[in-house]
């Protein structure tokens, strides 16, 4: 398989993940909003720290309303993670492989694309609703699906997944970092009462899919050491850190072995650490410490990658 | 009959049309072989029509069977109107397509090999040696170069129009990297889709197995055993990018840019995920100019530097060579039936436009003297420029034109005016004749293949004969009629 191919695989599924994470995470957003629309700007720009854009969100100009960070991340053209650019940037990838991918793969990205620019012609973005980042999320859903239904198990099908779940898992660690690391409480193992709190930490489970997991998993209320437990190490939550790298492991396991001897490595030490780790030890370590030792250990994973298959020696 | 669902104009008394027959009458007439077809159309409401062309719109749409207009942007991707009314072909008639562009390849194949080793035609003053070896088309490089089984032409897109008189005439032979094939090859599955019961109705043969005939063909262009195919492109911003994308993976090969590409050792690899890997035969889609930095345009950034060297030691084969487009040039043109006669001894079975040569004396006077009847164009030239069109020029172009031809007579060739023939489409204003032409794909490996039928385009402007997909060409489904 050319390097350029399985590169631009890769990063077709990374866009649309990415794209649809970008979803989950205004959707929360402006659902937290609504509870309380007196809220001070900070939780308006939660999204921008997650996604490390407060540069470029400045550069704009424009006031830290709920409104504007919604239509600068959803729609934005300069921003290159913007859902806009997300989408043209999975269907360009796409289209450059077109005829490595199934044809109802390329007709469903094909699809989402032309009926992206019809709602982007119809949008104001100010008023970007709940609507459309469902549509966003669905059309993702979609796209994993027709994957799943109709690829061969090959390296084309492997290097889409890859990139899938290496941008899961660095997303579901940026939203811990940023929507709990940063303000949670001090003392992790105490209950809390706090009905603000509640929202807040059922805002961060639902932005990954996982607020019927938790309460399937623990039958209780939410408290923050399990919202930790349950993102990192479960391994039957499709969002979390865990289950996000056990799927790399065995999708590098089953690409070229040698050319892939690095990664593979990589890819087995962050597992290993989510494979034997507790929650308990994380939070003694710091929570914060810990994501950001994951995030690098991810950026190098994905340089490793990037050396092995895509440079084309 | 009669014909209350459709608003049919007819095409004028002095045309051609593959369907239907011009006459005073009120009654419709039409060609034998389109007689089942006809009374489909006269029992199906325009609503049906109207619908199913929305329906094909939608699926070219999302399919994304694009080319791409060159502007602003980077491009813009566009699509080709495909017309829902095919155009027929009588077995009988291809039949002798057939025979006449097997024959004309065929005379053409030798031809290339013997301009690049022996010369035997220029030897034989057949053709003035002036004319190739000053053809800026004309590849020294390839001289003396072999090429496996002399087969330098595996792929070959004829342009073919019917005029007035009903006859077929060869307007040009497209030897370089001839487009299309693809939309021969959705029109129909997009036909089959739409129209079920049309196939049901009548015996139409198939073209789907193009794809598989194409590899066979590449596969019997190299000397080896199981040779390693890739298709070579300049990349998804080319207007042909769909089609590269589609024969690629059709035929289950790699489809490659230079930049995936190195030479080693004088021979090609494709960079891989497990390494390097060898590449036995390239089909291209670049022009020859691009293919090489080392070679021929040292600017180009989508080639391969050190591609020549591992063609010429023959550790890679290049289909079509490099080097063909001196054939398809419009001053060697007029030499084709002379081909045909030396290298095979036979007549031509296909016709030649009449062809005046402005370098004779004779035929330049002629020319001078009929300009209004003639097209006249520079032998080098494309694309429309630098030509006179008779007919619609005025008094005083002509007589600028003149004095142009006549400084540089050797520049110019001239052609009476065709009038191709028309079909049936679908148009906004309901069921109109339209002018098309035809483009038969002509394969060439161990023996000359093709599919039946080809590409029709059609020239979708009322009145108009161009039928380039960058100028409002469309295109229709070619049926060739069972025995």
């Amino acid at each position: 398989m050319l390097s350029r191919v399985a590169s631009h695989l890769y990063w077709m599924s990374r866009y649309l993940e990415r794209a649809e994470n970008m979803a989950r995470i205004l959707d929360v957003t402006q659902s937290l909003a609504m509870l309380d629309p007196s809220a001070d700007s900070g939780g308006a720009m939660t999204p921008i720290v997650i996604t490390e854009t407060a540069e470029e969100f400045a550069a704009t100009g424009l006031p830290a309303t709920y409104a504007n960070v919604v239509a600068f991340l959803a729609w934005d053209r300069f921003h290159p993670s913007s859902i806009r650019n997300c989408i043209e940037s999975t269907r360009e990838n796409a289209r450059a492989v077109r005829g490595s991918i199934t044809s109802e793969m390329w007709e469903n990205i094909n699809d989402t694309w032309i009926a992206f620019q019809e709602t982007a012609r119809n949008t104001d973005p100010l008023m970007t609703g709940n609507d459309f980042f469902e549509w966003v999320k669905e059309r993702s859903h979609l796209f994993r699906g027709v994957t799943f239904a109709t690829a061969l198990r090959d390296q084309p099908y492997h290097f889409t997944r890859l990139g899938t779940f290496l941008e899961r898992a660095d997303n579901t660690a940026r939203i811990l970092n940023v929507k709990y690391a940063q303000e949670a409480p001090d003392d992790f193992q105490e209950r809390s009462d706090d009905q603000a709190d509640y929202y807040r930490l059922s805002a961060v489970l639902r932005s990954v899919s996982a607020l019927e997991a938790y309460r399937d998993t623990y039958r209780d209320t939410i408290e923050p050491r399990r919202v930790a437990e349950i993102m990192i190490f479960d391994a039957k939550l499709p969002r979390s850190l865990r289950f996000c790298m056990d799927e790399t492991t065995h999708v590098l396991d089953l690409l070229p072995k040698d050319s892939g001897r690095i990664p593979r490595r990589i890819a087995s030490e962050i597992n290993a650490r989510l494979r034997y780790g507790t929650v308990d030890e994380v939070l003694s370590y710091g929570l914060k410490r810990y994501i950001a030792d994951f995030l690098h250990d991810m950026m190098r994973l994905g340089e490793a990658v990037n050396t092995s298959f895509m440079d084309g020696r | 009959m009669s014909i209350a669902m459709h608003a049919i104009k007819m095409p004028p008394a002095h045309h051609y049309d593959e369907m239907l027959i011009p006459s005073s009458a009120s009654a419709i007439s039409t060609r034998d072989h389109y007689r089942s077809y006809f009374q489909w159309l006269n029992n199906s409401p325009e609503q049906t029509l109207t619908q199913r062309r929305a329906q094909a719109d939608l699926l070219f749409r999302r399919i994304g069977i694009t080319f791409t207009v060159y502007g602003e942007e980077g491009g813009t991707e566009r699509l080709i109107p495909s017309d829902v009314i095919p155009r027929m072909i009588t077995a009988d008639e291809w039949d002798y397509l057939e025979r006449g562009l097997t024959q004309r390849v065929h005379a053409i194949n030798l031809f290339l090999a013997d301009i690049y080793h022996d010369q035997k035609i220029l030897k034989a003053n057949l053709i003035p040696s002036e004319q190739i070896l000053g053809n800026a088309q004309f590849q020294t490089k390839m001289i003396g170069v072999n090429v496996p089984h002399n087969v330098y032409v595996s792929i070959t897109g004829v342009d073919i129009v019917r005029n007035n008189d009903g006859k077929y005439y060869v307007l040009e032979d497209n030897l370089r990297v001839p487009s299309g094939v693809s939309y021969m090859l959705m029109n129909r599955k997009m036909m089959m889709r739409l129209f079920p019961e049309l196939f049901l109705q009548q015996s139409v043969r198939p073209v789907e197995h193009y794809p598989s005939l194409l590899l066979q063909t590449l596969r019997e262009a190299s000397t080896i055993d199981n040779p390693t195919v890739a298709l070579l492109t300049p990349g998804r911003y080319n207007s042909a990018y769909f089609e590269h994308t589609f024969l690629a993976q059709q035929m289950g090969i790699e489809l490659v840019e230079g930049q995936d590409l190195f030479v080693k050792d004088d021979y090609v690899y494709m960079r891989t995920t497990t390494g390097p890997q060898r590449v036995d035969v390239m089909y291209r889609r670049l022009d020859d100019v691009f293919l090489d930095p080392l070679a021929f345009r040292p600017d180009s950034a989508l080639g391969v530097p050190g591609l020549f060297e591992a063609y010429r030691k023959g550790n890679i084969v290049i289909c079509n060579a490099i080097g063909t487009g001196v054939a398809d040039d419009k001053s060697i043109y007029p030499y084709v039936p002379e081909m045909i006669k030396f290298y095979l001894g036979e007549e031509p079975i296909l016709n030649n436009v009449p062809t005046y040569q402005c370098r004779k004396p004779d035929e330049l006077s002629y020319v001078l003297a009929n300009l209004k009847d003639l097209v006249v164009k520079e032998v080098h030239g494309a694309g429309g420029y630098g030509m006179l069109v008779g007919p619609a020029s005025t008094e005083s172009e002509r007589e600028t034109f003149a004095t142009v031809v006549k400084a540089n007579p050797s520049n110019y060739i001239a052609q009476p005016t065709l009038a191709l023939s028309s079909c049936p489409c679908f148009v906004g204003a309901g069921i109109a004749p339209r002018h098309i032409d035809l483009r038969p794909f002509v394969l060439t490996g161990r023996e000359v293949r093709m599919v039946p039928g080809g590409l029709t385009r059609v020239a979708l402007k009322e009145g108009s004969l161009v039928v380039n997909s960058s100028q409002g060409g469309g295109t229709k489904d070619t049926w060739v009629l069972g025995a």
